[in-house]
Formats: structure tokens, C-alpha cells, sequence
């Protein structure tokens, strides 16, 4: 216990160096200025700079991608409340009311309470973050290959979560990226699957270059193709971006409420941000002492999603750092970050790596202050960014990509990998398909591989070894909530009434 | 730390560049050069014959930060004041270190590019056919690190308190050897103390030692092979045997197998120094000369006091790579049990 502490202490130290504290600035500015971009989401965003971090240290470069992760989250709700378009998924219900603000001349306060109420959601989960994670990780110790592979087939459930629109198209995206991920040396007896002579194939598909292409390229491509149009302009406000001290009172109890909720679908594999904010929203609704209000811009409703979207980053990093399993797209590209730094998920990083872990924790802590001073000063020239044409997004998005994947390994068969994987992810979107289900496919399908073979290889062939510890069933049992979790969700959804959810769910 | 170090590499690159572009500041950007190689004795006469003209290229194979880039970071730091020049590290990683050898093999044997060449894994490349290389393909100039396997159980297990009751036991059942990867270095260990003792086993391949360690721990494997810095102070494992003809300084109350009278070779990885085939001799002996000073330097044994750092001459690093190269192509035809 005393060991966690002064691990916890230390870590407040090493994140407080000059070139943490820029990488904090840094990264929380580019989040906002990605989130309150409507073509590109918060896991595109990461996708697009996690190259930047692969020359930095490790607990630096976690950081930079954590700011962003945080920044993107709130920023979309920049462009939601001034242009009534969400700038991420993750903002959508923040539309609803915070549009409604700004058509009452109230522009300032709802991105006052957006900012606020996002620190708030961003900061608490962090307590979770450091409660939570090294317990987990100690009880991953205890997995061997049975529990191994429930623990990637409970991972996989998590697809019929992400797949929203149809679970169908969502288990044919995610057998996709099963296929995909037997392509290289087989974990087992080494046997080259679907390399076709390429060496650079042989440790499988490289999941970030895969991911830059099916997040960021197959973006660039669908923007592209649309008509270039002008975006609303951003109306101007003249009221000030403060919230009173009575109003702060009046929020306290709904920030509470859409934290624990935001928090713990963090948490839930399978559910992100974009549904943290419908449900944060409507349960600052049902508790409201002003009902009228809502539909004609209550503050609180702008405070209940964007708390509730913000709470939702700390804690589903804690299955991604302990387990391996990221629940949706933003930590699976974390994770992409996290293996590049020569660092695997799991329990080493809790012994082993604690002190880069616990510089990571406190780096996130600190995040959310450097958002709320960004977010509160930059306000203004945020606004503008989010009118910025595609006509210049495009190419940007492009050159990130190219540079992105190259600098992996700096080989231009990645290039040609994330460039195949772009144009995979534009016909999958063009056919509904879900991108972020062939990644989590991608990154579960080895574990699960690795899981079943190894446990059959141990008891000689007998599949009865895959039922026999308690941790098994409790595997099992989550799964099974898995795959009905969508059911349960969709009909959530259809008691939120008002906008609609976008396209791009999860990306 | 590694950043800075980054940082410093590079500006003196930077420097490297701008002195190549002027030629009368060449001197005064290398100012240690000349000067350092001159304090050792014998090298200066030797080293005149040929030395490199600008930076130096190393490849790693691996990704930075890996075990192999730490180490020959350590290494390429304190050569610089022997070698004259800057050595850049290039990470080239992927294919299971094959895309880097590959890479190497191809550069152009001038003496500026030269690698870091893991045993066995080099070897078990070759086997599997992920490059196209042999082991003609590259001149050995030195060895650097050496780590000896170590036949490993789980401290508190009371089954095995020697080698020889692991054996017994492993004879009359089914016992499980978690390894690092199939037919990597700790399943070939696996592989060649089972064979010479006479059982079979399961193996159990995950991928990573650090994977490999935790199914040992976790109870789903019995025993398993590690290397020495692997399982480096830790206290919940326990060491049957050492694959070494002499007993291992750490661990001075292990046997070797070949004591026990099982598989009686050294077994364990290398890193070694090489450079393409087609480089001069004076080139392998000008590197070979500072490679020996540095790893004698006692600014560099004291930054390198956490591995094993074992020079070995060009010759002896030759043979030690067909040696393994035959062990491994041995492994491949007819050792393996499947």
C-alpha cells in the first residue's frame, strides 16, 4: 500500500518535467483542435499522431496520446454547440441543448459548462484509473491459456457491442479481421500462414499500420469523395465563457451522476463515449428539477453528456492497460501506442514498468487541468478552426498517414499495408461494414489463438479444460452479457429522443 | 534518459554532416579521433591502415528500447572514442529481426554499415526461410553479449530440487515447458535437455519470455528454459541447471547439464558484431581492435555492469555462428518431436 503511494507520488514528479508539461499543452491542443473537427473523430486523431510519439519516451509519448484522447473527447463539443454538428460521436447528445444555448445568445456558457463539466468527468475517472488497474492487473496474473482465450472471445463479444446498426455486419467485419489476423507465423509450431514469400509478414499484420488505414486513410478517402461544401460559419457569442458559482452548485449533482455512468461504461468493453453521453444526458434529464428546460437549452443537459463523455476516457483505459482488451477504437490505438514503445498490456506494467505507468496516471490527472485552462482560453480560436475546409483537411490527413505508417519501422511495405487497409475501410464504410470491429478482431484474435491451442496442447486435446476454473466461468458469463449487451442498448437508445446518432459511431 | 542521448546523437550528426560539407573544419569536429585510439598501445600502427571517414551505421534488428538496442547503445557510445566517428543506430525491426539482417546483408561493404546479429534467432531465420541470406553473407568482427540458458522451476515447488528430479519425474508423465516462441532460443534449450535426458514433454510456446515466465509461475507450465538476465533477481524461481561446460557466476550451486551428463554444449543467445561479407580484413581488424577496447574501457564496464558483456575475437565468433547454424538447422530436420 505504502509502495503504491510513493509509486503514486513519484509519478506526480516525473510528470511534472518541462517536456511532460509541453507534451500535456501539446497534446491537449491537438485533441481540441481534432475533436471540434467534424470529419475526423478522436481515434482518427490518435491514429494520426501516434507516430509523433515514437521517438519520445514511453511515458511521454502515453501521455501526448492520453492528452489527445481527453482533448478530442471535449473538443467535439466545441462545433456541437456553435455549429449544431457534433465534431466526434462522442458529442452528439451535447448538440441538443448546447445548440439551443447558442440560439439564445448563451454560446459562452454552454462551452463554459462543457469545459467544466468535462474536467470534472475527465478528473474523477481517474480515481478509478488508480484503483482499479493494479487490482486487475494482479488478477490477470492468474490467467493461463484457458482464461486467456475466454478473455479474447469475451473481448470478441465486444464487436456485436461496437456494431450498432447490425450485429450481422458487425460479426462479418470482425471475421474479417480474424482472417486477417492469422496472417504470419502461426504462435504455436511456427508454420508460415498467407505470408506469400514476405518476410516483413511474418509477426502478422502490423496493427497500427492497419488501424491508420482504417481509420484515418479510408477518412480522407470518403471526404474526398463528397462534394467540398462550405461548413455553417460559427455564429459569434459575446457573453463570457465563466459559470457562476451558483450554477456550479446547481451541476455538482448531475456531474456526479453522468461520472459514475460514464465511468463505468468506460470501463464495460464494448460501450464508448458516444453512448456515455446519450445516457449521462438523459439522466441529467430525469433527475432535472427543470424538465421544461430541456429542448430549449439546459445548461444541465449540456452537462450531463459532456461529464458523462469525459468520465468515460479514464476508465476504459483500465481493461486496455491491465488485460490487453481494448473495449473500442480510441484505446486500440492506444494500445497500438503503448506497443510500439516495447511495452506489452498486463501485469508487468504495474511491477516492471510501474514507474512509467504511474507517470502515465499522473500525466492524465494533470491533463485535465491543462483542458479545462485550454479549453476555457481557446474557446474562441477553436470556434474558428472548426470551420476549416476539407479541401485542406484532406491532404493533411493523407501526408499524416503516409508519414504515420512509414515511420514504424521507416519501410515502405508498411505503406503499402496501411495504404490496402485505406482502401479496405472505405468499402467496408461504403457497405456498412465496421472498421473498428476488424481491429479489435485484429488485436484478440492472436490472444484467443494462442489461448485455445495452448490450453488444448496442455491437456492433451481434452476440451473440457476450457470449463475448469471459476475465472473461466465468469468469463463466460460475461460474454454471453456481451452479446446481448446491443440489444440492451438499442433499446436505450430509442427512449433518447432528439438528434440523431451519426454515422461514424465509433470511429 | 535515452531521448537526451537521442538528441545528442543526432546534433553530433549534425555536426558530422557540416564538417563533411566543409573540409577544413574536419578536424576540429572530431578532435577526440586521432587522440583516443593513440593511448592504446598497439592499435594506433594497425588502425592507420583504414578507419571509417563518417558516421557509422549499426543496425539493430530489433525495435529501440528492446534488449539487444539497450545493449548496443551501451556499446556504440563508448566505441565512439575508439571507432573516431559517430555510430547512428538504426532500428530496423519486423520479419523476426529478418527484414534488418536482410538490410545488412545488402549494404554496401565499405566498412560504414555494420549490425548486431542475434544467435540463435539469426539462425532460426535462416531455417524458416524468412530472408534470403546465409551465414556467407556476413563477416563477424566480434562477440558482445553472451547469456547462458538456465533449466528454471518454480521456487516453491517441492517436486524438483534437482535437475535429476525433474528427469525422473518428466519420464514417468507428462510434463508442460512453457517456452519464449516455437523454435525460439528457449524452446531449441527446451528441446536439446529433453532430447539428451530422454523424455518428451509438451511444450507451450508464448510468444515472449515475459509471457513465458508468467505461465511458469501461474502453475500451467512445470519447468522451462530462461536465459540469466531474464530471470535476474528474482526470488520466485528456482535454477536446476546451467547450459554451460562451467558453472554459471550467478548462480555458483546450479550444475551445468553436462555435469548431469544430458546435452553438454553451451546453450544461450549471442549478440554479435558483423558487418556484410565483402568487407576488407583491415576493416574487420580495425573494428575488431576497438570493439576489444571497448569492452575492456572501464567507463563502459561500468555502464554495462547489468549484462554480460563477453568479447570474442572475429575467428571465434565466426565459428561460434556456423556452430549454432548447424545446431539449429540439426534442430530443424528430425530434432523436433512433431
Amino acid at each position: 500500500m505504502l509502495e503504491t503511494l510513493q509509486l503514486m507520488g513519484e509519478g506526480f514528479i516525473n510528470a511534472l518535467t518541462f517536456v511532460n508539461l509541453l507534451a500535456m499543452a501539446g497534446g491537449v491542443t491537438l485533441g481540441i483542435v481534432i475533436g471540434c473537427l467534424p470529419g475526423l473523430s478522436a481515434a482518427m486523431g490518435v491514429a494520426l499522431m501516434l507516430p509523433l510519439t515514437f521517438t519520445m519516451p514511453a511515458d511521454t509519448g502515453l501521455i501526448v496520446l492520453g492528452a489527445i484522447y481527453c482533448g478530442a473527447i471535449f473538443g467535439g463539443s466545441i462545433s456541437a454547440i456553435l455549429i449544431h454538428t457534433p465534431g466526434t460521436p462522442a458529442s452528439a447528445a451535447t448538440a441538443i441543448e448546447g445548440y439551443q444555448m447558442t440560439l439564445q445568445g448563451k454560446a459562452g456558457k454552454a462551452l463554459a459548462t462543457a469545459c467544466w463539466s468535462s474536467f470534472w468527468g475527465g478528473l474523477l475517472s481517474c480515481i478509478s484509473l488508480y484503483f482499479f488497474s493494479p487490482l486487475l492487473a494482479q488478477l490477470a496474473l492468474k490467467f493461463m491459456s484457458a482464461e486467456k482465450f475466454w478473455l479474447g472471445i469475451f473481448g470478441l463479444t465486444i464487436i456485436a457491442g461496437v456494431s450498432s446498426k447490425s450485429i450481422v455486419k458487425g460479426l462479418m467485419s470482425g471475421a474479417l479481421g480474424l482472417l486477417i489476423s492469422t496472417i504470419g507465423l502461426d504462435p504455436i509450431i511456427g508454420t508460415k500462414r498467407f505470408m506469400f514469400g514476405q518476410s516483413f509478414l511474418a509477426e502478422g499484420i502490423n496493427t497500427t499500420c492497419a488501424l491508420i488505414g482504417l481509420f484515418s486513410m479510408s477518412q480522407a478517402f470518403i471526404l474526398a469523395e463528397a462534394e467540398i461544401k462550405k461548413r455553417a460559419k460559427a455564429s459569434k457569442f459575446t457573453d463570457k465563457i465563466t459559470l457562476s458559482k451558483e450554477e456550479k452548485k446547481m451541476l455538482r449533482p448531475t456531474v456526479i451522476r453522468s461520472w459514475l455512468i460514464g465511468n463505468v461504461i468506460g470501463i464495460l468493453p464494448g460501450a464508448g463515449a458516444s453512448i456515455a453521453c446519450f445516457m449521462g444526458y438523459n439522466n441529467a434529464k430525469q433527475f432535472s428539477k427543470h424538465k421544461e428546460d430541456f429542448g430549449h437549452g439546459a445548461i444541465e443537459g449540456v452537462c450531463g453528456s459532456e461529464a458523462a463523455n469525459n468520465a468515460v476516457t479514464g476508465g476504459s483505459l483500465i481493461p486496455m492497460l491491465t488485460l490487453g482488451i481494448p473495449g473500442e477504437s480510441v484505446t486500440a490505438v492506444l494500445m497500438g501506442g503503448l506497443v510500439i514503445q516495447g511495452l506489452a498490456p498486463g501485469p508487468e506494467l504495474f511491477t516492471k514498468h510501474a514507474a512509467m505507468t504511474y507517470t502515465f496516471f499522473a500525466g492524465f490527472v494533470l491533463v485535465q487541468f491543462f483542458m479545462l485552462a485550454i479549453g476555457t482560453l481557446g474557446c474562441r480560436g477553436f470556434a474558428q478552426i472548426s470551420r476549416l475546409s476539407d479541401a485542406i483537411l484532406i491532404p493533411c490527413v493523407t501526408v499524416l498517414c503516409f508519414v504515420g505508417s512509414y515511420a514504424i519501422h521507416r519501410n515502405m511495405s508498411d505503406v503499402v499495408v496501411m495504404l490496402i487497409f485505406g482502401v479496405l475501410g472505405y468499402l467496408m464504410r461504403k457497405f456498412d461494414l465496421n472498421t473498428a470491429a476488424v481491429v479489435l478482431a485484429l488485436i484478440l484474435g492472436p490472444i484467443s489463438e494462442k489461448g485455445l491451442r495452448g490450453a488444448l496442447r496442455v491437456s492433451g486435446g481434452d476440451i473440457m479444460c476450457l470449463f475448469e476454473s471459476p475465472v473461466c466461468w465468469v468469463l463466460i458469463i460475461l460474454s454471453i452479457v456481451g452479446i446481448f449487451s446491443p440489444f440492451l442498448m438499442s433499446k436505450f437508445e430509442k427512449k433518447v429522443a432528439g438528434v440523431e446518432v451519426p454515422d461514424e459511431e465509433l470511429q | 534518459m535515452k531521448k537526451y542521448l537521442a538528441l545528442i546523437l543526432a546534433l553530433c550528426m549534425v555536426f558530422a554532416l557540416c564538417a563533411c560539407g566543409a573540409k577544413e573544419e574536419a578536424p576540429a569536429a572530431a578532435p577526440a579521433a586521432p587522440a583516443a585510439p593513440a593511448e592504446e598501445a598497439a592499435a594506433p600502427a594497425e588502425a592507420e591502415a583504414w578507419a571509417p571517414d563518417g558516421p557509422v551505421t549499426m543496425i539493430v534488428s530489433y525495435k529501440a528500447g528492446n534488449g539487444t538496442d539497450v545493449t548496443a547503445r551501451i556499446l556504440a557510445q563508448y566505441a565512439e572514442k575508439y571507432i573516431g566517428q559517430t555510430i547512428v543506430i538504426e532500428n530496423v525491426d519486423g520479419g523476426s529481426g529478418s527484414i534488418g539482417w536482410s538490410q545488412l546483408a545488402d549494404s554496401k561493404p565499405d566498412g560504414m554499415t555494420i549490425g548486431f546479429m542475434n544467435l540463435p534467432n539469426f539462425n532460426s531465420s535462416i531455417v524458416k526461410e524468412l530472408g534470403t541470406y546465409t551465414t556467407a553473407d556476413f563477416t563477424a568482427i566480434c562477440n558482445h553479449v553472451t547469456e547462458t540458458s538456465l533449466v528454471i522451476v518454480r521456487a516453491d515447488d517441492d517436486r524438483f530440487n534437482s535437475i535429476e528430479d525433474l528427469v525422473a519425474y518428466a519420464k514417468e508423465n507428462d510434463t508442460v515447458a512453457s517456452t519464449n516462441g516455437a523454435q525460439a532460443s528457449n524452446h531449441i534449450g527446451a528441446q536439446a535437455f529433453a532430447v539428451s535426458a530422454g523424455f518428451k514433454y509438451i511444450d507451450l510456446p508464448q510468444g515472449n519470455t515475459a509471457d513465458e515466465l508468467l505461465s511458469l509461475l501461474g502453475g500451467e507450465a512445470d519447468w522451462c528454459v530462461a536465459k540469466v538476465a531474464d530471470i535476474a533477481g528474482r526470488t520466485d524461481v528456482k535454477v536446476l541447471a546451467a547450459f554451460a561446460p562451467e558453472r554459471v557466476a550467478e548462480y555458483p550451486d546450479a550444475p551445468t547439464l553436462a555435469e548431469c551428463g544430458y546435452y553438454d554444449q553451451w546453450l544461450g543467445s549471442s549478440r554479435c558484431v558483423v558487418a556484410p561479407a565483402g568487407v576488407t580484413a583491415e576493416m574487420v581488424e580495425f573494428y575488431e581492435q576497438a570493439f576489444k577496447a571497448t569492452m575492456e574501457d572501464p567507463e563502459y564496464l561500468e555502464a554495462a555492469s547489468e549484462f554480460a558483456t563477453d568479447f570474442k575475437t572475429s575467428e571465434e565468433t565466426a565459428a561460434l555462428i556456423e556452430q549454432q547454424q548447424a545446431f539449429t538447422e540439426g534442430l530443424s530436420e528430425g530434432f523436433w518431436f512433431e
